[in-house]
């Protein structure tokens, strides 16, 4: 990828950050140990299965996540990085039940696989967590793709964009 | 072929034509009034409105004169809830995972003030 076309992932990277009232310690195992993450990874009433977890550079996350309306999905994380408990950093993509990397069943032109990282930082005995998201190994067109969809997210268009196409299709 | 998501994907991530969709979010205008802020050539804003029309995000009247673009519900729904699940992702995990956090600090407090008290005998808890 050119260069140019790298800063702009790190400028179009979706990025956020937010303080829990505990630990860093306890933060750090939340995100890093099996039997905690099941209780907290997912949107709520979702679970998930894992099938393998090595918390090891080039080590698997391999999981499949159950949702109330009964529809499932495998993804993966391999790690990159682990540095307790300061910094975690993985590639996070869809998989097939073998491990096997798919594309985004909903976005196909989206990259394979994001790098996400995650610092800890201990503040007052809180933990403040900052999340990134980019593009790896995405070639331009993924990589605008991802921009488009981050931007979108950046100006509000989940939230209000839906309320008005709403509106509009229900004039239509 | 790209499938409907990633073309309107594609077509938001011009800066340009992202603010052309939320000028069309107050309603339909002409092509003449959509391109005075951007200080663009006619042709340059004709161009991405075709983009944004390829990707099914605009739709332009028929109207000889002026052919006034608005905004289409169809694949703008689509790419708005995908977003909206997407971030949703995240931050519901993470309001999962400060209860979660919680439920352990509280957990262990109770433990330690049923437990063998470490804290000299002369600072009373307040709780």
């Amino acid at each position: 990828m050119a260069d140019s076309a790298k800063a702009a992932n790190q400028a179009t990277g979706f990025v956020f950050a937010r303080t829990f009232a505990a630990p860093r310690e306890d933060v750090w195992n939340a995100f890093t140990q099996p039997e905690h993450l099941k209780h907290w990874w997912g949107t709520p009433g979702s679970s998930v299965e894992i099938a393998r977890h090595e918390l090891k550079p080039g080590g698997l996350f391999h999981y499949r996540m159950q949702f109330p309306d009964g529809r499932s999905m495998w993804a993966r994380f391999v790690f990159r990085e682990i540095a307790a408990p300061e910094r975690l950093v993985w590639l996070n993509g869809f998989s097939d039940e073998q491990g096997g990397l798919t594309r985004n069943p909903w976005v196909p032109g989206f990259p394979l696989e994001t790098l996400n990282t995650v610092t800890f930082a201990e503040q007052d005995g809180k933990t403040l967590i900052t999340v990134t998201v980019i593009p790896f190994d995405a070639s331009d067109e993924e990589t605008r793709i991802f921009a488009g969809g981050i931007n979108g997210m950046k100006m509000g268009f989940g939230a209000t964009f839906k309320l008005l196409a709403d509106y509009l299709a229900q004039r239509s | 072929m790209q499938d409907p998501l990633s073309s309107t994907f594609a077509a938001l991530a011009d800066p340009t034509r992202r603010a052309i969709l939320s000028r069309l979010a107050l309603g339909e205008t002409s092509v003449t009034e959509l391109a005075e802020p951007f200080r663009m050539s006619m042709p340059a804003v004709s161009k991405h409105l075709k983009v944004l029309e390829r990707a099914g995000l605009i739709a332009r009247g028929r109207e000889a004169q002026w052919r006034p673009c608005r905004l289409e519900a169809g694949p703008l729904r689509e790419a708005a809830g995908w977003i909206e699940e997407y971030r949703r992702f995240w931050e519901q995990s993470l309001d999962r995972l400060d209860d979660y956090l919680r439920r352990i600090q509280s957990a262990r407090t109770k433990s330690k003030t049923n437990g063998s008290g470490k804290k000299p005998s002369n600072t009373k808890s307040k709780e």
